[in-house]
């Protein structure tokens, strides 16, 4: 057998066991799965949550073995449990949580560990310890704690382990999920180097379609069938296919998708930026130029329009709720690990708004997230919740809660109560209200976060993640804030995950009026929602403005890593070759129309 | 809380304790705290205190990362030295009814807390020095004989290293639990003792539920790393004794006998 992985009608069911611990029911994880991948080879699995994926992962290094059809790896039965080491030694695998994975307390211990497993001499892990942290480039953090890296720099520690058993092939379990967009293209570019360099199998199992671009060949996953498979440029040409099955093309794709449609001669399916510009920059020569020509110099009313900010006449939309002064803070004086986090920062945040908060890793979001929730007095500086200073001697915590909901990063995680009515009711039990009141404002909380009324006598746990955090939204949403931060809130979730998310998000800012915080470090995330943006970097505010001024500064983002929302930089690299669409879009709709507008 | 904790927070360095064998350094720590139960006298704390002072100087661990492990673990300190200070049979130095201070009270008091002080900080110079990785290897090898009779060792020495890599993580998650239900208005400071336990359970089931979600994730990431027992193992540093382990097992013989010593003859202390 040549290939690498072989699979045949490769079968798994679940168990699903009611209280007495009797079987109840069985879901097939994987029913009926061929593939077949070659030595060598850059495979993306994709699929959304529950479609299988993560269960063919754990077949295809032996930690689950198949209950039904044919599995072959490295020319060995997977069924047979004396194959189970072989298998694991050839095919290696990094998981999705940094943290979890990682055994020891010192980074060149942890990459030795597989292959102590494996009984290497040890002059020989030795080598292979340093050879794979180069591999890597993480040779200079070889004797420190993984606990002080970032995600992206303890996934590569976790690729430097299975490397350092010589693997033919390494297995990555939806490995950037939890990371930022830095730490994801470092993850990702790691494993594109292993495969070229080293000819190392890659299988890459993600949700995300622009991760996929660069695979030799991809599969499609859905309810433990294969549904589609063929090079990314064919996979990606079904995209309505995809969108059905919760999966989004890249923006690029997408656009020239509908450009294609309203009659420019594109091609099928276009996977990078610089193919579209190329393309529609041939257009334009074929066509003899555009109706308008040269860049002209626009009407305000002209730009209004492009941009897409809903006019807002509302005086309201002055008013300052709240409001941070010259907030400093430091984290753990006097350590060795100590950092400034923010450095005189001031932002504000005006009634009705839907302001974001942008910053690399690092930045010292978070931090001031916490300060500004009442969780953590600043070094110096003031917090002002219209006009009263939330430090300040006298001012009743109570109130701000009531007025305040704070939503942390993965806010799952401090579900608690045995049912879900039960867990919502919590904040609002705190607040005062009686038991009867707190559950009447707990079923409004969830509906307002949008979770369905079969869910709200079950315990929390049993939900899936998408739903465990609308259920942890809602229990902020049930204490009736007028404003709402959010951490984060995207993290981890699927595409179709992420879509239902921010409409939501749209929802309580434009319906109801709540003004909200939006912290996230992904332009692509705000360009569509945000009618405010304020920039940190290293614990100090680099731009503060409407997205179209905050877009206009390329330079200045790209060198704080953070790039710009894909619709934008096709606009400016577009405007850059002569097409005059004004610098000033950056939202998906906002470049369609421009585009539509100056073309044809 | 738990991250203030410097126990298992190791602090990278590369001096001559640093590369000592961890078995050198787990029996040192076994006989110095017998030593500082050992002795009563003047010597004995002008030795104690040197002895401290050349191996915090040898390890190069600036002096307030031992001074943390202290601060966290006061409350101990505390009760320490209460029960020594009013239960303590002697000449009464004051009294109000029933309780009293006495003047042996005082200076049991006193000593006691000083003699844990220094507990600790003589414990922390080992944990410092020693990646916890190292430490297990040090117990897992140092005690191998007790395998012999049916003693889970390698098992044992596997939690120990997986249980301090994963404290402080739970630590700071323990933290990031509270500020949420603080959000929500949770309240952990008022009430009585009753009120405040419970109010603990909003941090605790998540804690939990997080702490098994994180095990299962690990015990998948060792399968999947070939981890199949301690069987055919081999290490990246096999603990092999150098000249340096030699002496210092010559040390700490010294050291014991030394304050063998003076726990049979010490100059007394003044007060």
């Amino acid at each position: 057998m040549t290939n690498f992985v072989e699979a045949k009608e490769l079968q798994y069911q679940y168990q699903i066991k009611d209280e007495n611990g009797e079987v109840c029911r069985t879901v097939d994880a994987l029913a009926g799965i061929d593939l077949e991948i070659a030595p060598g080879e850059f495979i993306a699995i994709l699929g959304a949550n529950g479609s299988g994926k993560s269960t063919l992962a754990r077949h295809l290094n032996a930690l689950l073995h198949p209950v039904g059809g044919m599995l072959y790896i490295d020319g060995k039965d997977a069924s047979l449990l004396e194959n189970e080491l072989p298998i694991r030694k050839a095919a290696g695998m990094v998981f999705q949580n940094p943290d979890n994975q990682l055994v020891a307390g010192v980074v060149e211990e942890d990459v030795a560990f597989g292959p102590e497993n494996i009984g290497v001499p040890t002059e020989e892990i030795e080598k292979r310890v340093e050879e794979s942290l180069k591999a890597v480039g993480m040779q200079s953090y070889r004797f420190h704690s993984p606990n002080h890296l970032s995600g992206g720099q303890k996934q590569r520690i976790a690729i430097a382990g299975v490397l350092a058993m010589h693997p033919k092939c390494i297995i990555f379990d939806e490995s950037t999920a939890m990371l930022d967009p830095a730490g994801r293209r470092e993850v990702l570019e790691a494993a594109h180097e292993r495969n070229r360099k080293d000819n190392v199998t890659i299988i890459w199992i993600t949700h995300f379609m622009e991760e996929a671009a660069g695979a030799d060949r991809i599969y499609v996953m859905d309810a433990g069938h294969i549904v589609l498979t063929g090079t990314p440029g064919e996979v990606f040409a079904r995209g309505e296919m995809l969108s059905a099955l919760g999966l989004e093309l890249p923006a690029v794709t997408r656009l020239a998708k509908d450009l294609k449609t309203t009659g420019l001669p594109l091609s099928d399916t276009i996977l990078k930026r610089e193919q579209l510009t190329a393309e529609l920059l041939k257009t334009k020569e074929s066509f003899g130029g555009f109706v308008h020509g040269a860049a002209l110099p626009r009407s305000g009313a002209d730009d209004m329009e492009l941009m897409d900010v809903p006019a807002k006449t509302d005086r309201d939309q002055e008013r300052i709720l709240l409001d941070a002064r010259k907030v400093s803070f430091t984290y753990g004086s006097n350590s060795p690990y100590q950092a400034q986090a923010l450095r005189v920062v001031d932002l504000q945040l005006k009634k009705g708004s839907f302001h974001a908060l942008i910053g690399p890793t690092g930045s010292g979001k978070s931090t001031l997230v916490q300060i500004l929730g009442g969780l953590q007095k600043p070094e110096r500086g003031h917090i002002f919740l219209e006009g009263e200073d939330i430090y300040g001697q006298g001012f009743s915590k109570k109130k701000l809660r009531s007025r305040l909901g704070l939503v942390f990063q993965y806010p799952e995680y401090q579900l608690f109560e045995t049912t879900v009515l039960r867990d919502v009711a919590f904040g609002p039990g705190n607040l005062g209200f009686s038991e009867e009141e707190a559950r009447e404002k707990a079923i409004q909380g969830l509906k307002a976060a949008g979770v369905e009324e079969r869910f709200w006598e079950q315990s929390p746990f049993e939900l899936s993640g998408g739903e465990k955090r609308r259920v942890a939204i809602a229990g902020v949403l049930a204490m009736d804030p007028e404003i709402l931060i959010m951490d984060e809130p995207t993290a981890g979730l699927d595409p179709a995950g992420r879509r239902s998310l921010f409409s939501l998000l749209t929802e309580l800012n434009k319906e109801r009026g709540i003004t909200i915080l939006l912290v996230s470090h992904s332009m692509d995330d705000v360009a569509e929602c945000a009618d405010q943006i304020t920039v940190l970097q290293k614990g100090e505010v680099r731009l503060n403005g409407s997205p179209e001024l905050i877009f206009r500064e390329k330079a200045a983002l790209e060198k704080m890593n953070l790039a710009l929302p894909e619709a934008a930089a096709i606009a400016q690299e577009l405007s850059d070759c002569g097409i005059p669409i004004g610098r000033d879009v950056y939202t998906y709709e906002g470049l369609k129309k421009a585009l539509g507008r100056t073309i044809c | 809380m738990l991250k203030n904790i410097t126990l298992g927070q190791y602090y990278p360095g590369d001096s001559i304790i640093h590369r000592m064998d961890p078995r050198v350094k787990l029996l040192a720590t076994l006989a110095y705290i017998i030593c500082v139960f050992l002795f009563q006298g003047l010597i004995g704390w002008i030795l104690l205190t040197a002895i401290l002072i050349v191996l915090t100087r040898l390890s190069g661990v600036p002096f307030r990362m031992m001074a943390k492990g202290v601060r966290a673990l006061w409350p101990l300190l505390a009760i320490t030295a209460f029960f020594n200070l009013f239960f303590t049979q002697g000449e009464d130095l004051w009294r109000v009814g029933v309780i009293h201070i006495t003047d042996a009270g005082l200076h049991q008091a006193v000593f006691y807390a000083l003699r844990l002080v220094y507990l600790i900080m003589g414990s922390s110079v080992m944990t410092l020095t020693t990646s916890p990785n190292k430490l297990t290897d040090g117990l897992e090898k140092g005690l191998s004989w007790l395998s012999r009779i049916g003693v889970p060792v390698h098992e044992i020495a596997l939690m120990m290293s997986i249980a301090l890599r994963f404290i402080p993580i739970l630590g700071e998650e323990a933290e990031k639990i509270k500020k949420a239900q603080l959000a929500r208005g949770a309240d952990f400071d008022e009430g009585n003792v009753i009120r405040r336990a419970l109010a603990l359970i909003p941090i605790l089931v998540p804690l939990f539920v997080s702490a098994f979600g994180r095990a299962q994730d690990l015990s998948q990431a060792m399968d999947a790393r070939c981890y199949h027992g301690g069987e055919g193992r081999t290490k990246l540093h096999p603990l092999v004794y150098e000249k340096r382990d030699r002496i210092g097992y010559l040390l700490i013989a010294v050291m014991l006998v030394v304050f063998i010593l003076l726990r049979i003859r010490d100059f007394p202390l003044p007060f």
